[in-house]
């Protein structure tokens, strides 16, 4: 019988994409050294665009000078993937998580973070699946309602998964979202007559998924689950 | 399906194969092999690094591999480059200290070679080793493939 695991949930509300990269990049040298237990971000980000570490900026469709017009930020990553947008009313989590201590690799990882957002539709009643290879997310039918996007440095994990409750979807017409020209990308409150569009409801699905069979990312976990504004 | 594992894999030894068989994993002979799934080949202080079986069964399909550019110098332990697979990079250790004498550059063309033939066509750099002694802070391949077995049972 294997012991819970614990894991430390910080729900942070709206925070700007370079003090959450900061916020990782010391939680990740934390989470190495012991320091502190498997971490899990839950918050959204300001109107943002980010690339991956293969810099694929000619999936980014408009200037500069545009981006600034429309009050976005534009940001290099070291994570995996093609681009993509976050703005308000998206739900993303970013795990902390080390990899080795619960024996997955990236493909599993990566399988289980889709798992958990296609579970988060159906309650929804909204019926989505996994990507075909190569296209690896969160769809309905031909439309992205999920993205992935991840780094692991000695098996530890940042940066995560971000999936769109109510964003405005008009943000993804400025780019060519995760580098695939012919498909669309939608959220819960599209595909559902009722779609909610607080980041509360991910957070509730989170605590009350961890009590049903298969957990979290395939563990059980004890949480700790607190609200957390960084001091600027 | 485990008894059937135990049985080939002591076949094996018996009669001296050099290949270890452990699930669907191949170990190699001859190599070392680091906590992180890299696998040194050394031949004098020349060193050829890549990452093993097990790391590429885990990491799915390679998309792109972040090579180091010839000359960098590169700690045992330490990271000197990245793959991606699945929307996910993963950090690649070097198991030794040294200087990068060639990079496989086939990797940019095929980063798939690191998936398909992880210990020929798909070796990742070479490096002039500086301490051959760092050796001693491997696993051979036994002890790998139990490091391998025990990680995985953490699942």
């Amino acid at each position: 019988m294997r012991v819970a695991r614990c894991l430390e949930v910080w729900k942070m509300g709206t925070i700007n994409y370079l003090e959450s990269i900061k916020l990782q990049k010391k939680l990740v040298s934390d989470r190495k050294t012991n320091k502190i237990s498997d971490t899990l971000l839950s918050l959204q980000h300001p109107l943002t665009y980010t690339l991956g570490k293969r810099r694929t900026d000619h999936n980014m469709l408009i200037p500069m000078s545009q981006l600034k017009k429309i009050g976005a930020e534009l940001h290099y990553t070291q994570r995996g993937g093609d681009i993509t947008f976050h703005g308000p009313h998206q739900a993303i989590l970013y795990p902390i998580i080390s990899l080795r201590e619960i024996g997955l690799g990236a493909r599993n990882y990566v399988e289980k973070l889709e798992l958990t957002m296609i579970e988060l539709a159906s309650l929804y009643g909204v019926k989505a699946c996994a990507g075909q290879k190569g296209e690896t997310g969160v769809w309905v039918g031909e439309r992205k309602i999920g993205a992935i996007g991840v780094q692991i440095s000695n098996g530890i994990t940042s940066h995560g998964l971000a999936f769109n409750i109510d964003p405005d979807l008009n943000y993804f017409k400025h780019i060519v979202p995760c580098g695939i020209a012919d498909k669309g990308v939608t959220s819960l409150r599209k595909e559902t007559v009722t779609g909610n569009s607080k980041q509360g409801q991910l957070n509730k699905i989170l605590d009350g998924r961890n009590e049903r069979e298969g957990g979290i990312l395939g563990t059980r976990w004890v949480i700790h689950s607190q609200k957390v504004r960084l001091r600027s | 399906m485990a008894s059937r594992a135990l049985w080939a894999s002591r076949a094996a030894s018996y009669l001296r194969i050099s290949v270890f068989h452990r699930g669907f994993s191949t170990v190699l002979k001859d190599l070392k092999y680091s906590d992180s799934h890299e696998w040194v080949k050394v031949d004098g202080n020349s060193a050829t690094i890549g990452i093993t079986d097990h790391a590429q069964d885990h990491l799915g399909d390679v998309v792109y591999v972040e090579l180091p550019e010839v000359g960098a110098s590169v700690t045992q332990g330490d990271s000197f480059g990245a793959v991606e697979s699945v929307k996910a990079t993963s950090d690649v250790n070097s198991p030794v200290s040294g200087k990068v004498v060639e990079v496989n550059e086939e990797l940019n063309n095929s980063p798939i070679l690191v998936n398909s033939s992880p210990y020929e066509k798909g070796w990742i750099i070479k490096v002039e080793v500086k301490d051959t002694e760092e050796l001693n802070n491997l696993m051979d391949p036994e002890g790998y493939t139990k490091f391998c077995d025990k990680e995985d049972g953490n699942h």
